[in-house]
């Protein structure tokens, strides 16, 4: 075979595997990001974040019903604790989902990409 | 008073795969993962008794060993399959065998690889199921997953389902039970190609008919997405909460891309390299 093809195929085959493990850490991501809160699930987002911190910073912060994942209206009593808390899924989640995007990152090989020795 | 939980599987073995062994490591790792009891819904009880730990087991119950014409090929990556008998016809009694009254149902080859299943129990839905799906293999087309034919209803997938016992969803079961007697029939009705009787479509049929045969909230989504790998890839290793799978190549038969999943439940459809990965295991211990 010629070299030339040789190397490409090598690198299209580590691009596959690559592209393969960002997709498997998205979803990872994305199901870290659900959060469960009085028999309802959110998936925090930002558009989540930003509008339950708009309604603290108006003074909206007990007994607020928001609607979850599947259209449940849920009752919050303390917004506040739902806020941190969803910040806590929010950052938890990115911040696993950044080391894991790092480690592909500096991983050159499909071997390492997968830790398989 | 609190509500009994627990998971429900069914092990049938059908002379090629084994799926008393694929329970008893899966028990193990539900009580890992989510520490709950664990029953099993058996036709070779003495087989499970002499080869292997019952302890992992909450309870056993056992089941005629029966013959059944349905069968399907079963896939060990691209190049390989058998041809097996499918024994899946029981699912609907487990609305009266479980001894629960909330059980998670789960096909023995949902390898758990983290505790997400358990926000079921504090959700309010009485009856959940995975409709959204994620293949692994991102090449593949996935529409026969997406809707049971081409110009019918939803899909929903019956490999982990919550329920409660309420009156409804004894209702739902005893539906399922009469779609299955009734399969020629729904299968025609509802446009499905096969004549092979597959759970998930029965459960899709039925949730369908119990929304008034229209789309509607009868059954909610468990939380997260329904990760699978088809038989046509192969479970390379299982080491505690992640697996690395060998994924089929697009349009190169017979090869493979590696891929690894971390705390991540995944549908692994392999049973045979899933079984491989189990004796490994096995030796081991």
């Amino acid at each position: 075979m010629d070299e030339r093809l040789d190397k490409a195929l090598k690198f299209s085959n580590y691009m596959v595997t690559l592209n393969n493990q960002k997709r498997v850490i998205k979803e990872k991501f994305f199901e870290d990001l659900l959060y469960f809160n009085s028999g309802c699930q959110f998936t925090v987002t930002k558009e989540l974040i930003t509008f339950v911190g708009l309604l603290i910073d108006r003074g909206n912060d007990t007994d607020v019903v928001l609607t979850d994942d599947n259209d449940i209206p849920a009752k919050i009593g303390d917004l506040k604790s739902f806020y941190a808390d969803i910040l806590n899924t929010y950052f938890t989640a990115a911040n696993n989902y950044h080391t894991k995007y790092e480690d592909l990152r500096k991983n050159r090989s499909v071997e390492k990409l997968v830790n398989y020795e | 008073m609190n509500k009994t939980r627990g998971v429900v599987l069914f092990a049938r073995n059908n002379g090629r795969l084994d799926y008393v062994k694929q329970a008893v490591f899966l028990a193990k790792r539900i009580k890992e993962y989510l520490d709950l009891p664990t029953t099993v819904i058996t036709d070779s009880f003495n087989y499970l008794q002499s080869n292997f730990d019952v302890s992992v087991f909450d309870k056993i119950i056992q089941v005629e060993y029966m013959e059944t014409k349905n069968n399907r090929a079963f896939f060990d990556g691209s190049l390989s399959h058998k041809t097996a008998p499918f024994k899946n016809d029981m699912r609907d009694g487990v609305y009266n065998w479980s001894p629960y009254d909330e059980t998670l149902l789960m096909d023995t080859d949902y390898i758990i690889c983290n505790d997400l299943l358990l926000k079921c129990f504090d959700m309010q839905h009485d009856l959940m199921l995975f409709k959204e799906s994620y293949d692994l293999a991102d090449h593949r087309d996935h529409t026969e997953f997406e809707h049971i034919s081409d110009y019918t209803i939803d899909f929903y997938w019956a490999t982990v389902v919550f329920f409660r016992k309420t009156p409804e969803n004894e209702v739902f079961f005893d539906l399922i039970r009469h779609i299955k007697q009734e399969w020629n029939h729904y299968r025609r009705l509802y446009q499905v190609e096969s004549s092979l009787f597959r759970n998930d479509f029965a459960f899709s049929i039925a949730v369908h008919i119990m929304n008034g045969f229209a789309k509607g909230s009868f059954v909610a989504p468990l939380p997260g997405k329904h990760l699978y790998t088809t038989d046509r890839d192969v479970l390379q290793r299982l080491d505690k909460d992640s697996m690395i799978f060998l994924v089929e190549k697009k349009d190169h038969l017979g090869e493979y891309t590696m891929l690894k999943t971390e705390k991540q439940n995944v549908h692994v459809m392999n049973k045979f390299s899933l079984e491989r990965i189990i004796d490994a295991e096995m030796k081991n211990v």
